[in-house]
């Protein structure tokens, strides 16, 4: 258990001694700084950046994604990739929608949404462990497989949802907070303490550090590898009832692009993408710190052609300085 | 054994390319060999995108309107250039189809397809095929038809609806809501929209966004925007599904949509009821529907070597009666009118 017990931790043993402590520290909580760089610098730049609701605005519209990325986080610090939440999302709202519109039960369409995100990542783990297929080409396929299924629920059409109450998980207030960002809250404490707190969460560690010695020392490998996966489904179904309750329609196409978004902010956060190191709230502040820039982009009317270029740059300098130990090995 | 393999391999290829040539033989576009029925491939930008399926309804329906045998099947270009370019190159080269209507997800980049093998007539519908993407008469040899209308005349028109709304209010602010600014499509609209507003003095742009024609998009947008404009008089966007992530974020910020000047793009069923209760102020109307039908007339007109419209101005096809540039007084003159699609 040597491998968890060095994996939950973000350092790396026996190369800090070569490093200023301010550089290390800089390595280690790369994503923080830049987190309060870009938050200093747009409070400066505009006035209306600082302020409650427009931070209230930023957890509310960045609520799903910080979800699904809260969710990859065990994906990925258990040596996998999960590239089909972008579907599973896309197949979770348009049945939400359908349901609704067919049924006008609105508690049962939003509910179901998450258990048909539990049931498409539990698939997707299984293919992963029974055929023992690399997990990036068994989700890349599913992937495929689940947008074809959104679209076959809607027939490539949009579902517009009229029934009453269906808004209120996506629009609703709550302490005048919006819901979304109460579940966020919900469902950040609850992975952290997943990950961090308990003997699964030291497993996903032990299973993304190195699986065989994991699996030697007592861990069921498999069983972890598809709780991640059913893990990462069920955010995805959750962020889906957010998100289509917030839109009030289904289309297949919802949440193109997603799945690369939440790596993105999961890497981006600190967490290794070869497994075996990571946090929860890496993903989260990687996945605010890309809403920060576009958020400050609409605010100070950038040009948003240059929106990418930022973002890119930026991703490139956090995940530069975390690497500075590895580049001088 | 490997020697026998390759043997295997040489046999099912031969084999594979007889049958293919056979195939392709026996699938002549020659219309006249399935007894008079045409043979029509539909190039749609997306085949699950509602729009482009309206299209391709209207071709069915235009067919049968002008009872004509029609076979058309709709290919799917996934929104990426390179497929349908692909998808065009093999229409022409397979001697499968009598004609093809394609919706271009790309126009500029369908040029290199041409000139096709063959003569085979293309009709292209909402954007031309061709350098110039404004350009409606056609630009290459082989496309004898384009049913659309000018993207920046289109946005031009919408811009000054805008400037009539503006025209007592002053600082009159006004954001804009745009698709795709790496599509030389949606940098025309902007900058058709710019142009016509900047020429007011009255009229300020407090914001331009991206809305990548996604409710949810525009409407994270819409809302960062609104933090640092919350006065904001117009939204001006060229597409539906933006202008509704746009009304969500309006009353998710205490704003009551009708007190701003809402206006998008399309022609959706619910951007026409949003205009009847008077949520929004305008919607350009598209009528994908009928414009499938007269890409489908006009391709059968050259396939029968009659004389074509080469540009069929699609503000004009729509049911009588319904004015492109609605509001909710013009769409009181047709009240069966709920639009030709919905996405």
């Amino acid at each position: 258990m040597t491998s968890t017990a060095t994996a939950t931790s973000t350092e790396i043993p026996g190369r800090r001694a070569a490093f200023p402590r301010p550089l290390l520290l800089a390595k280690d909580y790369a994503v923080l700084i830049l987190l309060v760089v870009v938050t200093v610098y747009l409070s400066f730049a505009s006035s209306a950046f600082f302020t409650s609701d427009n931070l209230l605005n930023i957890l509310n519209q960045n609520a799903p994604l910080a979800i699904i990325a809260a969710a990859g986080t065990f994906v990925i610090v258990s040596g996998n990739f999960d590239l089909s939440t972008a579907s599973v999302f896309a197949v979770a709202s348009v049945s939400a929608a359908w349901l609704a519109s067919e049924t006008g039960d609105v508690a049962l369409a939003l509910a179901a949404a998450p258990v048909i995100g539990l049931a498409l990542g539990a698939v997707n783990g299984l293919v992963v462990t029974a055929l023992r297929i690399h997990s990036f080409l068994a989700t890349l396929a599913s992937s495929l497989v689940y947008s074809a299924l959104a679209v076959l629920i809607t027939g490539g059409a949009l579902i517009t949802v009229t029934a009453e109450g269906f808004t209120e998980l996506g629009r609703g207030e709550f302490l005048g907070v919006f819901i979304p960002v109460w579940v966020l809250a919900g469902v950040v404490a609850l992975l952290w303490f997943l990950l961090s707190g308990t003997v699964f969460g030291r497993h996903v560690f032990a299973t993304g550090g190195n699986a065989e010695a994991a699996e030697l020392s007592g861990v069921r490998v498999n069983r972890v590898k598809i709780l991640v996966f059913t893990l990462s489904g069920l955010a995805a179904g959750v962020a889906a009832a957010i998100a289509v309750s917030r839109i009030a329609s289904g289309q297949p196409q919802a949440g193109a692009g997603m799945e690369l978004q939440a790596i993105a902010a999961i890497i981006l956060g600190g967490t290794s993408i070869h497994g075996g190191v990571g946090a929860v709230w890496r993903s989260v502040a990687g996945v605010f710190l890309i809403a920060l820039i576009g958020n400050g982009f609409d605010i100070l009317d950038f040009n948003p052609q240059l929106k990418d270029l930022v973002t890119g740059v930026i991703i490139l300098a956090a995940v530069a300085l975390a690497a500075v130990g590895r580049t001088r090995r | 054994m490997a020697h026998k393999s390759m043997k295997a391999l040489v046999a099912a290829a031969a084999v594979a390319l007889l049958a293919t040539s056979c195939a392709a033989e026996d699938s002549s576009g020659d219309g006249s060999a399935e007894g008079g029925a045409y043979k029509v491939a539909v190039l749609a930008a997306s085949a699950q995108n509602g729009y482009n399926q309206a299209v391709y309804e209207g071709v069915v329906a235009g067919a049968e309107d002008l009872g004509l045998e029609v076979d058309a099947k709709i290919l799917d270009g996934g929104f990426d250039a390179t497929t349908q370019l692909s998808q065009l190159q093999n229409a022409a080269t397979s001697g499968e189809y009598d004609g093809v209507i394609v919706v271009p997800h790309d126009g500029p980049s369908l040029t290199a397809a041409f000139p096709m093998t063959g003569d085979l007539p293309v009709v292209s519908v909402l954007n031309p095929i061709g350098p110039d993407i404004d350009e409606l008469e056609p630009q290459v040899e082989g496309v004898v038809s384009t049913v659309a209308v000018s993207p920046t005349a289109a946005a031009e028109r919408q811009a000054e609806d805008v400037v009539t709304y503006c025209a007592d209010l002053d600082p009159c602010s006004v954001m804009l809501v745009v698709g795709n600014l790496s599509s030389p499509l949606d940098v025309a609209r902007r900058d058709a929209y710019q142009s016509v507003l900047e020429a007011n003095d009255n009229i300020e742009i407090v914001s331009t966004l991206e809305g990548n024609y996604d409710r949810d998009q525009s409407l994270s947008g819409v809302a960062n925007a609104l933090q640092s404009n919350r006065d904001v008089n117009v939204i001006l966007s060229n597409a539906d599904q933006m202008t509704l992530g746009a009304e969500v974020a309006l009353t998710n910020a205490g704003i009551d949509p009708s007190t701003v000047y809402l206006t998008g793009g399309g022609g959706t069923t619910e951007a026409l009821q949003a205009v009847r209760e008077g949520r929004w102020a305008a919607d350009y109307v598209n009528f994908p529907v009928s414009m499938g039908a007269a890409a489908m007339e006009q391709l059968a007109n050259a396939i029968a070597g009659d004389p074509v419209e080469t540009v069929v101005d699609a503000d004009a096809v729509g049911p009588e009666g319904v004015e492109p540039y609605a509001d909710a007084d013009s769409l009181a003159t047709v009240e069966d009118f709920t639009g030709e699609w919905n996405g």
